[in-house]
């Protein structure tokens, strides 16, 4: 199982750029697609669930174009969209029943499935409730439930876990984990933990482009000796932040720790750190923007 | 609150919902259907008479006549065109946000009254451009006189199309009002407020007829002498001779001026009343609202009450290759429960009802009263085909599915028609029983029409309220009315004597085609 990502571009009204020369390839694993907000993470997302259609470039899932042939991805896609709904008279056992009928899922096989998923997005209890009483993460489990239904060969999961509790979210993290054994998973967020729990590999996107396309460990490496950790008082905080590339902040009685994504120490005091998947992201990001990871003249 | 804040809030909750609708794709439809009204008055296909009798189409005639226009069709089409503005606010959330705002309800429901009647006069500002044009390409009296036109556009229509704006809003805020059965009251009303306005006049005429057509009445005996003469708006053809006077419009004397402003302060009056009913977005205020909320919490108790869960040890079960075996019944099977979902024992009380009345009536009650009856009871049903995939946002779910559309959009169709059998089953059982072969073959047609109609409408408008609008007029002037074109059951003889299944089931095919290319379009994003 293979998805190639080819030269795919989409361009929106007033010429806008959504997605520009997006190249990648794909194999089994989970791919965590990192980005801020309106960087064409959905974009890139919509092409690959076949909703919407490049402008330019092509996607290929084994060898197949899906813009010429989206059936052969669909028979084997689960799709979680970042913004869906559900019917709010039908309850979870009987909108599952439905989208597995449209999937062209055998109404026997596609019963037992119900009834696993119901038991792993924990729905098993509400499963006879009407839609449209379900809470925002209630919903969200059946979404993640209906793009599991036809054991996708391919799951494109948009911002998951949004609506989740920490609970929940830990138990899909883990679900997307061992999902991944055997199949392509794209998990789209701008929470970087979940990626840093679930991803086998990382791309980081922003206005539309692919800026870097890493295992975590590789991305690690690329900040290694460059994240400090720097005490400082909390009125110097302000004129810090303008001056260096700091990815958090807690205060302590000694004053603010920072953590500082930069070349050179920001201070003779500050301290190297192990930097986490956050600082690598933030580097990026910021190697992007053009901003220089050491002081500002 | 201070007078200036208030008056500042609404202006701006006009602007914005005007500016929000009139910058949708829709809102040029809008237009083109009203410049197309316009022509409808300007080719002469609707026209003002009394008797035989017209006006030279100086700026007075074809204003009001243009105005009457307005308040006849306008009236209940623009209802059904502004009523979503209360609705709109729901759905995307904004409505959560003016909430907990210091808006109040009143200074809500009247900036969305004007925000409507702003829409109204969108179309009326068309009209009055084209009242111009009519006159000057008419060229039978070429002076044009801007106040003379102006004078019935604001007096005659704008109290009416106020009235219809804030009528909208207080269909939107009634519980119970809100959906397609608010739509078909309207219709009701509408068709109440016609014959009454003729027949009483006075303060009981916001369409203006009476008030026209006794004008007109003294001119035509002034010009050409006493005489029978019927007040006629629309086509008409004469056996007698066309006779032509010169009408200087109405003199709008303090009296007049005050019957129409009663409308007016009726419109305040309709747009103040919906902030009593308006639940300002509180779910808690509404039966439906309550209950999703009473649900919600339920849940949320759940929820907190299993602080922690272990992780259940679940293995998902491979799904073998054998069983991605698509069945065309099994989606059948769910897009017939999808459009039956929910339904209460007096819906399938009713259609069992009209069933048996079919069994039982003689044969013509059955085709002129019982079976169009019958296919209006599902009415509600058919007008989510097609659009319920934008109404509730699972285009992304059902549109990544593989052929969407060989596959779930033929069983939408199907899960419609079998709809449409299974409530006029009564009536092919008798048209069979009875040899009325003819009549069965009009039966099919109707039950594949109406269904597809559905279909196509809510395609392409992604809402519900167009096929239920259209609907309603075609099965009140055809089946009802017995006018044999707009026949689609079989009820007229005439209609079936002409062939008009036959077109119909050419209209079917049309419309089939008509979806295909929606969902096609819709497909390719």
């Amino acid at each position: 199982m293979h998805l190639s990502i080819e030269h795919v571009g989409k361009r929106y009204r007033g010429d806008f750029w959504g997605l520009r020369d997006f190249t990648l390839e794909l194999g089994p694993g989970v791919l965590g697609l990192l980005g801020p907000n309106g960087a064409g993470k959905s974009t890139l997302m919509r092409i690959l669930a076949t909703i919407t259609r490049a402008t330019e470039g092509r996607v290929l899932w084994n060898g197949e174009d899906i813009a010429r042939t989206p059936d052969g991805l669909r028979e084997v896609l689960g799709y979680l969209p970042q913004d869906f709904g559900v019917y709010p008279n039908l309850n979870a056992v009987e909108f599952l029943e439905y989208i597995a009928a449209v999937k062209g899922i055998e109404a026997r096989a596609a019963r037992r499935r119900i009834d696993e998923l119901l038991v792993l997005v924990n729905l098993t209890e509400a499963r006879k409730r009407p839609l449209g009483g379900y809470s925002g993460g209630m919903r969200q489990r059946i979404g993640i439930a209906q793009a599991l239904l036809n054991d996708p060969q391919l799951l494109i999961v948009d911002e998951p876990t949004v609506g989740l509790d920490p609970e929940e979210r830990v138990r899909f993290r883990n679900l997307l984990s061992d999902l991944g054994g055997e199949r392509i998973v794209l998990l789209s967020t701008h929470i970087v933990s979940d990626v840093e729990a679930t991803a086998t590999d990382i791309a980081v996107v922003n206005q539309g482009r692919l800026l870097a396309h890493a295992e975590p460990e590789e991305l690690l490496r690329g900040v290694e000796g460059r994240v400090w950790e720097w005490v400082l008082p909390s009125a110097d905080l302000p004129e810090a932040r303008e001056r260096w590339k700091i990815s958090s902040t807690f205060r302590r009685a000694d004053g603010v720790h920072a953590r500082v994504v930069s070349a050179v120490p920001p201070s003779p005091e500050a301290e190297p750190v192990a930097p986490t998947l956050e600082d690598a992201y933030l580097s990026v990001l910021a190697g992007h923007r053009g901003e220089r990871l050491e002081k500002v003249a | 609150m201070n007078a200036r804040r208030s008056v500042r809030m609404v202006g701006h909750l006009m602007r914005a919902d005007f500016l929000e609708r009139v910058r949708r794709y829709s809102f040029l439809v809008t237009l083109a259907a009203t410049v197309w009204l316009g022509y409808l008055v300007g080719a002469g296909k609707i026209e003002l008479w009394i008797g035989s009798v017209r006006g030279a189409y100086n700026s007075a005639w074809i204003a009001t006549t243009m105005a009457l226009v307005i308040n006849t069709f306008l009236s209940l089409a623009g209802f059904y065109i502004v009523k979503s503005s209360v609705d709109r606010d729901r759905q995307t959330g904004v409505g959560e946000i003016l909430a907990t705002t210091p808006m109040s309800r009143p200074l809500y429901t009247l900036g969305k009254s004007l925000s409507n009647l702003a829409v109204l006069g969108g179309m009326l500002a068309v009209l009055y451009v084209a009242a111009i044009a009519i006159q000057l390409v008419a060229g039978e009296d070429r002076r044009v006189d801007l106040l003379q036109l102006a004078l019935p556009f604001l007096l005659l229509s704008l109290p009416m199309l106020a009235l219809t704006a804030a009528a909208a809003v207080l269909f939107e805020t009634v519980p119970g009002l809100r959906g397609g059965f608010g739509n078909v009251v309207w219709f009701v009303v509408w068709s109440a407020l016609i014959p009454i306005g003729i027949q009483l006049g006075g303060l009981l005429d916001p369409l203006g007829i009476n008030l026209v057509n006794r004008n007109l009445e003294i001119a035509a005996t002034a010009a050409f002498g006493p005489a029978k003469r019927g007040f006629v708006l629309g086509g008409i053809e004469h056996t007698e001779p066309i006779q032509i006077m010169r009408w200087g419009g109405l003199d709008w004397t303090p009296d007049l001026l005050l019957t129409r402003l009663v409308w007016v302060l009726a419109a305040a009056g309709v747009a103040l009343a919906a902030a009593v009913f308006f639940d300002r977005f509180d779910p808690a205020r509404s039966r439906r609202g309550a209950r999703v909320a009473r649900q919600r919490t339920t849940g949320a108790t759940e929820e907190v009450t299993s602080t922690f869960v272990p992780m259940p040890a679940v293995h998902l079960t491979p799904l073998p290759a054998a069983s991605r075996r698509f069945r065309f019944l099994d989606v059948l099977r769910a897009e017939l429960r999808l459009l039956l979902q929910g339904l209460r024992w007096w819906w399938w009380a009713g259609a069992a009802g009209f069933v048996i009345a079919t069994l039982a009536a003689p044969l013509d009650v059955v085709q002129k009263v019982i079976l169009p009856l019958a296919w209006m009871w599902p009415m509600f049903l058919w007008s989510s085909l097609g659009a319920r995939e934008i109404r509730w946002n699972t285009t992304a779910l059902l549109f990544s599915a593989a052929r969407p559309l060989g596959r779930q959009l033929p069983a939408t169709w199907l899960a419609g028609v079998a709809l449409a059998v299974l409530t006029g089953s009564g009536a092919a059982l008798r048209f069979v029983a009875t040899g009325h072969w003819n009549s069965l073959g009009a039966w099919v047609v109707g039950a594949l029409f109406i269904p597809t109609l559905a279909l196509a409408l809510g395609l392409w408008s992604g809402s519900s309220k167009l096929f239920e609008v259209i609907y309603l007029v075609l099965w009140y002037i055809g089946p009802m009315n017995q006018v044999p074109t707009m026949d689609y059951t079989g009820a007229t003889p005439t209609g079936l004597a002409q062939g008009m299944p036959l077109v119909y089931l050419g209209v079917t095919a049309l419309l089939l085609g008509t979806s295909i290319a929606g969902r096609r379009q819709q497909l390719a994003g």
